[in-house]
């Protein structure tokens, strides 16, 4: 019996955020053109594993993903045990330029699922300077939350099992089996409080309304992908917030669900080449 | 729709890791599809009784209300969008949950999975 080790290589950074240290845990595969990765609410890096294992993509991008901090392998900054989780576009905003900024990143491409959709939306409008051009998968301009956010953080109940139990409800019924609970697993494992946390951000902060105006697609292409079956953000609210984009593209995902990449890999593939077929390549970069 | 739910009773006593997630859940449902109404007595992950209604004297723990056009199309075997999940149903407004939500999702995943049984006895007439 023989195993095999995959492409990804994970490292952990250092770096202050809101002037406090913090430790982040990034993974990366290829070389090439710089994409940077961003997960959804209550998740973590491994939502990326099957682009990041995908020879053919990794031949020409250097795809890197991190956990936000609180998330994954990314230990929350000391003295959490008497905080509050709540994210905030200020701190979600910093932390995406502090990587981009430390892991020497060149105008990488900007690629965002669900929350990190909406920061990739939010950064094509506030830096575009900063990068190349954007990816916004299941991402909107504003969505209040269907469901009672403080659900998933009390203490009479497993919020990991409760999330992941909600959120099944955003995968679509072609995803493979094993995929879709790979996918649930991460909700599971999610520490307490933190998915809470992130809708704070996600359903709360509509900031990104009155900034999609400002976008210039012109100067970075911003893409958004949006699955049928995504109950969080619809194919109508992906669309409402193209239009709202002068330039920006939208392509809807007949087959697929809120996590496309993780819960579906093979369905989401080519739209994700797709998508990076839309941005700039490295010789435009440059220019 | 009641061989459906007998179907599905027996489905899930022969799935033992759905008894598991269970295990702490006895509590009664009503399912209400269109008119008709169901109250789903469960016992500690058992399915013990099917009880048709109209009742008045019947407690409840929570309620999903819908239609059997609806219901129809959630046991599919690969639902159109929104008819896939029992809180799509409520997004597109063919669904409704009323009573103490917090102990439906609380058992979220046991009583998501227990609905979706339907789906795996399509031969079972209605």
């Amino acid at each position: 019996m023989s195993g095999t080790i995959e492409a990804i290589t994970g490292r952990y950074l250092k770096l202050e955020l809101g002037g406090r240290a913090h430790r982040v845990y990034f993974e990366e595969a290829g070389q090439g053109r710089p994409v940077l990765c961003l997960h959804t609410a209550g998740a973590d890096t491994r939502q990326w594993r099957h682009l990041l294992n995908d020879a053919e993509l990794t031949s020409s991008n250097r795809l890197v993903a991190f956990d936000m901090p609180w998330h994954g392998k990314s230990l929350p900054p000391e003295g959490f045990e008497t905080e509050e989780y709540l994210l905030t576009t200020e701190a979600y905003v910093e932390t995406v330029l502090a990587m981009v900024e430390t892991l020497g990143l060149e105008r990488p491409v900007l690629a965002g699922c669900s929350m990190g959709g909406r920061i990739a939306l939010q950064l094509a409008a506030l830096h575009p300077e900063r990068f190349s051009g954007f990816i916004a998968i299941e991402a909107s301009d504003f969505q209040p939350a269907w469901y009672d956010i403080d659900w998933f953080h009390r203490p009479d109940a497993h919020g990991g099992e409760m999330g992941a139990a909600l959120v099944s409800a955003n995968i679509s019924p072609h995803a493979p089996e094993a995929e879709r609970w790979n996918t649930q697993w991460m909700f599971m494992q999610s520490g307490p409080g933190v998915f809470r946390g992130d809708l704070s951000f996600y359903t709360r902060d509509d900031s990104l309304i009155g900034r999609l105006g400002d976008i210039d697609t012109a100067r970075t292409p911003v893409h958004l992908m949006v699955g049928a079956y995504d109950l969080t953000c619809t194919p109508e609210d992906a669309r409402r917030t193209a239009d709202a984009i002068p330039g920006a593209t939208l392509a809807v995902m007949d087959e697929l669900g809120h996590f496309p990449m993780s819960e579906h890999p093979e369905g989401f593939r080519p739209y994700f080449l797709a998508a990076l077929a839309r941005m700039p390549d490295a010789a435009r970069r440059a220019a | 729709m009641q061989a459906r739910l007998r179907a599905m009773q027996a489905r899930l006593n022969g799935m033992p890791h759905l008894r598991r997630l269970g295990r702490l859940f006895s509590e009664t449902v009503l399912l209400k599809v269109d008119d008709a109404e169901y109250y789903l007595v469960f016992d500690r992950g058992a399915l013990a009784a099917i009880q048709c209604g109209p009742s008045r004297k019947t407690p409840w723990r929570f309620a999903l209300t819908t239609d059997a056009e609806a219901l129809e199309a959630f046991w599919q075997e690969k639902p159109e969008p929104g008819f896939h999940d029992i809180f799509g149903l409520v997004k597109i407004g063919r669904g409704r949950v009323d009573g103490d939500i917090l102990t439906l999702v609380k058992n979220l995943r046991f009583f998501k999975e227990f609905m979706a049984l339907g789906r795996e006895v399509e031969e079972v007439a209605a």
